[in-house]
C-alpha cells in the first residue's frame, strides 16, 4: 500500500519538457548532433589548433560523464545548461580560451614536491 | 661668562675663536659656549667700534629731561649712522637697548663702561667730539639737570634732611 | 666628577630631592600615596607627577617630557593643576608629595593645555600636508586630542609666523627649523646618550633656535634617533623623505645585521619596498635607539643585488641563468668530487637557518670543513665551551657594573648600542672605564693604559697596578673585542683576557652569576656560527685546500681566489655582488635579513628573529631553501621542507637558537681556563688596535652598507663637513 502510494508520487512529478525516458533520450541525441555538427565550425571561427575529431571524442566524454543519470528531470536540466552553453558558443559570446578551458590543456599542473616547487617560484 | 667677558675686552667683541678658545679653557663643549654666548646681548658677536654707544629708550628715558629720541636723533645726525651701525673709520657703533638702570638721570647713554647721564643734544655733540678726539669726557651726570653729582633729586633733598636722630628716637617712655 | 655639562646641576637637585625624600619617611623608603583624579595611587618617593599618573593609567601629554632623557620642564604640556596650588603645575618636573590631590582633567588643566597649545601652534608653521612627520607627529595628535578648536591667531598685518633658517646637519638628517618647538629633546639626546655635544640652543626668546650655531655635521653613529625624538617635524629623515605617510606603510618586527648585538628594529614597507627601519624598544638590548648604520643603510638591499643565477661560461664571463640550470652544474661538479674535498665559508650577515643547512649538508657530503670568515682562536677551549665567546654579562649588564676594560675594542663603531649604554652606566652610576688598545673617542672618559699586548700579560699577572683596581671592583668586565683576538697570537690574548678576568672574579667575590669575561662581536652571525659548531676563521681551509669551496655570504674578503687551488670551483651564495660574488663560478642569490624569517644570535648569545617584510627581488630565493634544492639535486636531500622543520633542527643542535628573546649564558669559566693552560702562543708586540677606528670606518662594515648610497654619502660627509 505504502510502496504504491510512493510510485504514484514518483509518477506524478511535474516534467520539466520531458514526459518520459524516449522523450528525454531524443533531447540527449538531438543536442549530441548538435555539438557534433558545430564542432568544426567551432575550431574554424575560434582558431582552435586542434583537429575536430579530438575534440569529438571529448563531446563524448562529456556525455557519457552523464550517462548514470537516469531522472528525467535532471536530464533535462543538463540538456537545457548544455544548450544555453551551444548557443552561446555558436553566437561568439565567449572567447577561445573560454571554450578551450575545459579541456583544461593551458593550466599546467602546481608543483607539488620541495624541489618543483623551488624552480617554479613557488614557496614551498 | 666672566672669561667671555674677558675675551670681550680683549678683542672689542667675541669672534668665534674666542667661543672656541674659551671652551678649551674650561674643557668643556663649544656648543655650550655659543649658547651661553648668544643667550646675553652684552656679547657682541660683531665687529663694534671703538666707541660702544648703547642708548637707552626705555620709558623714563624717553619722557625724562629732554627725552631720548632727541638724543638719538643727535647722535644719528653727529655720526651719520643709524641704529645697530659702525661708522666707516670703526670709531663708533650706536646701538639701542633696554633699560640700563640709570632711570633716575635719564636720558643716558652708555659709552664703553661709562654711563653719561642727564644728556642735553649740547651735552651729546660735544661728548662725541671729544671722542672723536680720542678725549674720555668725564662720565656721570652731564649738565642737563643742573650739574649734579650722582643720583640726588634734582630740587634738593626732600628727605633725610634733617640730623639723624639719636638712639632711641620715637620709642615709648616706658622702655 | 662632573660627567655632563647641564646635567650637574639637576643631578644634585635630584639627589638631594631623594635623599630630603628619604629624611621625611623616616628610615626605609615608604611609598607616597597621591590621588590621582580622586583615585589613590601609591607611589615612591621622588616620582614626578607625571610618572604618577602614569601609573594611574593616566596619559598626560607631554612634548619635552621623554623617559630616558633628563627632565627639562621647557615645553609646559604637562600642565595640571594640584588642590591648593595656584597655578598649574609642570606634572614632568614636579616631584610628588604626600596627600597631593592632582586633577588631570579638571577645568584649569584644560585650559592651561589648550593656552600652551594655541602658543605653540602660533609659531608654528601650517605645513601639515607636505610635512614628513604628518601623521605620527605629537603635536598634530596632541592638538587634537587637548587642544582648542579655534585659534585666536589672526595675522590681520600679515607679519607672518616665525620663520627659521633650515641647517645642514649632515646627509641623514633633513632640519626644517621652522617647526621647531624647542623641547630640547635633540639636545639632551646628543649630550647624553650619543655623547656628541653638538647640538645646542642659541639666542633667546623669539629668536631661540636649535641647531649647531656654525653649520657642522652632527657627527654621531647614533645621529637618526633624534628623527625619532622629535615630537614634530624638524628632524625628519633624508634618505626616506617624501616617500611615504606613515599610515600607509606596513611595519614588520625584524632584526637587525649591521652588527652583532641584534638591535630590534621594525621594518616599514609599502609596495614590497623597505621605505624606512626604526627602532622597536627592546630594554634588553637596544632600550629603544638603533645605530645609523641600521637605520639608512636599508637603501643598500635594492641596490647590486644578485637577482638571477649566474654560471661562468666558457669564456670566463658569468653569464645569467636559471636555476635549473645552475643548481644542475653546482650538482654536477659536487658529484664529481670526493666529499672531503667540499668547504664552506660563512659571512656574517648569514642567518643560523642557512647555517644549519649548509652544515648539514656538507656533513651529508662527508666534509667536516666548515668555516666562518671571522676568526676566533680555536686553541685551548677554543669555541667549545660558548663562554669563551660571548658577552657573558650581558648588556643590559653594564649597567651593574662599577669597571670595565676595553681591550683592543672601540664600541662606540663596533657595538653602538653597547657604548651607548656603557655612557649611560658611566654617567648615572660612576662607572669607571679603562682601555688596552689605541686611542681612541669613545665619547666618555677612560683611563688609557695604553696599546702594548705585555700590559695584558702584566694585568694577567698581577703586576700591572690595574690588577689591583680590578680586584677591588665589586662587578667587573673585561670587555675583548674580536679584532683583538683575530691577530696571530688571538689565543694568547684571549689567556691573557680570560685569566685577568677570572682573578677578577675571584678577588672581587662577586658570586657565579656575575661573570667578568666579555667577548665584542662585530658581525651578526657569528655566536650562532660558532653555537653550531662552525670551525672560526678560513685557517682550515688554507691548509686543506678544496676542489669545490661554498661560500655561503662570504664578503669580507677572508678567502681570495689566489689562495684556492687554480681548478677549485667555487660557488657563491648570497645577497649582494659584492667581493664574494666577484671570483664565483656559480652565483646563487639569496635574500637578505629583511626578506627572509631567519633566526640571528646576537653578541650575548640571544636568539631573535626576523620577519619577511619584503619578498626576495626577482630569482633570489631565502637561503636554507636554495642549499635544501641543491642538496636534493645532488641525491642527499636534507630532512626539512619547512622552516619548522629548520628550526626543530636547530633544536636538536642547539636548544637556545629556538629559544627566541632569551639570552642563554654559560658558565664554564673555569673549566676554560683549565683548558687554556695548554695554550703555548705567545703574545707580540704589534699594538692593539680596533678595526674601527674612525666615525667613517662606521658606515661600510657589511655588503649592504658597501652597496648603500646613504652610507656613501655619509662617508663623505664625515670626510668633508666640518
Amino acid at each position: 500500500m505504502a510502496a504504491s502510494k510512493a510510485v504514484q508520487g514518483l509518477k506524478h512529478a511535474k516534467p520539466i519538457l520531458s514526459v518520459d525516458r524516449n522523450d528525454a533520450r531524443r533531447r540527449v541525441l538531438n543536442l549530441y548532433k548538435a555539438w557534433y555538427r558545430q564542432i568544426p565550425v567551432i575550431c574554424n571561427e575560434y582558431h582552435i589548433n586542434k583537429r575536430p575529431k579530438d575534440l569529438n571524442r571529448y563531446l563524448r566524454q562529456q556525455f557519457d560523464k552523464n550517462r548514470n543519470v537516469k531522472d528525467l528531470r535532471v536530464i533535462d536540466i543538463l540538456v537545457i545548461k548544455s544548450l544555453q552553453d551551444l548557443h552561446e558558443t555558436k553566437n561568439w559570446w565567449k572567447m577561445a580560451n573560454h571554450v578551450l578551458y575545459p579541456l583544461q590543456e593551458s593550466v599546467n599542473p602546481k608543483p607539488t614536491g620541495f624541489l618543483s616547487k623551488f624552480l617554479e617560484g613557488h614557496d614551498p | 661668562m666672566p672669561l667671555l667677558d674677558l675675551a670681550q675686552r680683549q678683542h672689542g667683541w667675541l669672534p668665534i675663536s674666542a667661543l672656541h678658545a674659551v671652551a678649551d679653557l674650561l674643557k668643556m663643549p663649544k656648543m655650550r659656549v655659543y649658547e651661553v654666548a648668544t643667550f646675553y646681548t652684552m656679547y657682541n658677536r660683531e665687529p663694534v667700534g671703538k666707541y660702544f654707544i648703547q642708548i637707552c629708550t626705555t620709558t623714563p628715558c624717553i619722557v625724562n629731561g629732554v627725552g631720548c629720541d632727541v638724543i638719538l636723533d643727535c647722535i644719528q645726525k653727529e655720526l651719520g649712522i643709524h641704529l645697530g651701525e659702525t661708522t666707516p673709520d670703526g670709531k663708533f657703533s650706536l646701538l639701542e637697548v633696554e633699560c640700563l638702570g640709570a632711570c633716575v638721570n635719564a636720558p643716558m647713554v652708555q659709552i664703553n663702561d661709562n654711563f653719561y647721564e642727564d644728556l642735553t643734544v649740547e651735552d651729546m655733540t660735544r661728548i662725541i667730539n671729544d671722542l672723536k678726539q680720542d678725549k674720555i669726557p668725564k662720565p656721570g651726570p652731564q649738565s642737563g639737570q643742573g650739574h649734579r653729582f650722582s643720583c640726588e633729586p634734582k630740587g634738593g633733598l626732600t628727605c633725610l634732611n634733617t640730623e639723624p636722630r639719636g638712639p632711641g628716637f620715637g620709642i615709648r617712655a616706658d622702655l | 666628577m662632573l660627567r655632563l655639562w647641564p646635567l650637574a646641576r639637576n643631578c644634585k637637585a635630584t639627589k638631594a630631592l631623594a635623599s630630603l625624600a628619604r629624611c621625611s619617611s623616616t628610615g626605609a623608603p615608604a611609598k607616597v600615596e597621591v590621588f590621582v583624579d580622586d583615585k589613590p595611587v601609591q607611589v615612591e618617593p621622588g616620582t614626578t607627577i607625571l610618572q604618577a599618573c602614569a601609573e594611574a593609567g593616566v596619559e598626560i601629554p607631554r612634548f619635552c617630557y621623554h623617559e630616558r632623557l633628563s627632565i627639562a620642564g621647557n615645553c609646559r604640556m604637562c600642565l595640571v593643576e594640584v588642590e591648593k596650588s595656584p597655578k598649574p603645575i609642570a606634572s614632568c618636573a614636579m616631584p610628588v608629595m604626600k596627600g597631593m590631590k592632582i586633577k588631570t582633567d579638571s577645568e584649569m588643566t584644560r585650559k592651561a593645555r589648550e593656552g600652551v597649545m594655541e602658543f605653540l601652534l602660533m609659531n608654528h608653521p601650517l605645513d601639515c600636508p607636505i610635512c614628513d612627520q604628518g601623521g605620527e607627529c605629537d603635536l598634530q595628535d596632541q592638538s587634537m586630542a587637548f587642544g582648542s578648536d579655534r585659534s585666536r591667531f589672526t595675522d590681520m598685518e600679515h607679519g607672518g609666523k616665525r620663520a627659521v633658517e633650515d641647517k645642514n646637519i649632515g646627509p641623514l638628517i633633513k632640519t626644517i627649523m621652522t617647526r621647531c618647538i624647542h623641547c630640547t629633546r635633540c639636545i639632551r639626546f646628543a649630550s647624553e646618550v650619543a655623547g656628541v655635544d653638538d647640538l645646542g640652543t642659541t639666542g633667546r626668546g623669539g629668536d631661540m633656535q636649535v641647531g649647531t650655531y656654525v653649520e657642522k655635521m652632527f657627527k654621531s653613529e647614533l645621529s637618526g634617533n633624534i628623527i625619532d625624538l622629535c615630537p614634530v617635524g624638524a628632524l625628519t629623515a633624508k634618505p626616506s623623505a617624501f616617500t611615504a605617510r606613515p599610515w600607509e606603510t606596513r611595519r614588520i618586527d625584524s632584526v637587525d645585521v649591521m652588527d652583532a648585538l641584534g638591535s630590534n628594529i621594525v621594518v616599514n614597507t609599502r609596495t614590497n619596498e623597505v621605505l624606512r627601519i626604526l627602532p622597536r624598544t627592546n630594554d634588553a638590548v637596544n632600550e629603544e635607539w638603533i645605530s645609523d648604520a641600521t637605520r639608512f643603510a636599508y637603501d643598500g638591499l635594492k641596490r647590486q643585488r644578485l637577482t638571477a643565477p649566474f654560471v661562468r661560461n666558457a669564456a670566463g664571463q658569468l653569464e645569467q641563468t636559471d636555476w635549473e640550470t645552475a643548481l644542475v652544474k653546482v650538482a654536477q661538479k659536487l658529484v664529481q668530487v670526493p666529499g672531503e674535498k667540499v668547504a664552506g665559508v660563512a659571512g656574517g650577515l648569514v642567518d643560523a637557518e642557512a647555517l644549519v643547512a649548509l652544515k648539514d649538508y656538507l656533513n651529508k657530503l662527508g666534509s667536516e670543513a666548515l668555516c666562518t670568515e671571522e676568526i676566533f682562536p680555536m686553541d685551548g677551549a677554543g669555541t667549545d665551551l660558548r663562554s669563551n665567546y660571548l658577552l657573558n654579562t650581558g648588556i643590559q649588564g653594564v649597567e651593574r657594573a662599577d669597571l670595565i676594560l676595553l681591550v683592543g675594542t672601540n664600541p662606540r663603531f663596533e657595538a653602538p648600542l653597547f657604548n651607548a649604554r656603557i655612557r649611560k652606566s658611566w654617567i648615572n652610576n660612576e662607572l669607571t672605564v679603562a682601555v688596552v688598545g689605541t686611542r681612541v673617542d669613545l665619547t666618555y672618559d677612560y683611563d688609557h693604559l695604553g696599546d702594548s699586548t705585555k700590559i695584558l700579560a702584566d694585568i694577567a699577572a698581577g703586576k700591572h697596578p690595574f690588577a689591583q683596581t680590578l680586584g677591588k671592583a665589586k662587578n667587573p668586565m673585561v670587555v675583548v673585542g674580536s679584532a683583538a683576538l683575530q691577530r696571530k697570537d688571538g689565543a694568547a690574548i684571549h689567556r691573557a683576557v680570560a685569566t685577568m678576568a677570572q682573578n677578577a672574579r675571584v678577588q672581587s667575590g662577586c658570586g657565579d652569576d656575575w661573570k667578568v669575561l666579555n667577548v665584542l662581536h662585530r658581525v651578526a652571525s657569528q655566536v650562532a656560527a660558532l653555537d653550531l659548531g662552525y670551525k672560526a676563521g678560513v685557517e682550515y681551509i688554507r691548509n686543506n685546500p678544496p676542489s669545490v669551496l661554498y661560500m655561503l655570504g662570504a664578503d669580507e674578503g677572508a678567502l681570495t681566489r689566489d689562495q684556492l687551488p687554480k681548478d677549485c670551483f667555487v660557488i657563491y651564495q648570497g645577497h649582494h655582488g659584492d667581493r664574494g660574488a666577484a671570483m664565483a663560478d656559480v652565483i646563487l642569490p639569496g635574500a637578505a635579513y629583511t626578506e627572509k624569517d631567519a633566526t640571528y644570535v646576537n653578541t650575548e648569545g640571544r636568539a631573535q628573529y626576523t620577519k619577511t617584510a619584503v619578498t626576495p627581488p626577482m630569482l633570489a630565493r631565502e637561503d636554507w631553501k636554495i642549499i635544501r634544492a641543491l642538496s636534493e639535486m645532488t641525491g642527499n636531500a636534507l630532512p626539512y621542507d619547512r622552516i619548522q622543520d629548520v628550526r626543530d633542527r636547530l633544536y636538536d643542535v642547539s636548544p637556545n637558537l629556538v629559544q627566541y628573546g632569551a639570552a642563554e649564558d654559560a658558565n664554564y669559566f673555569k673549566q676554560a681556563q683549565e683548558l687554556a693552560a695548554g695554550i703555548s702562543g705567545k703574545l707580540e708586540e704589534k699594538p692593539l688596535t680596533p678595526s674601527l677606528l674612525n666615525l667613517k670606518d662606521f658606515y661600510m662594515t657589511n655588503s649592504i652598507g658597501r652597496a648603500s648610497q646613504t652610507m656613501a654619502k655619509c662617508v663623505k660627509a664625515v670626510q668633508e663637513m666640518p
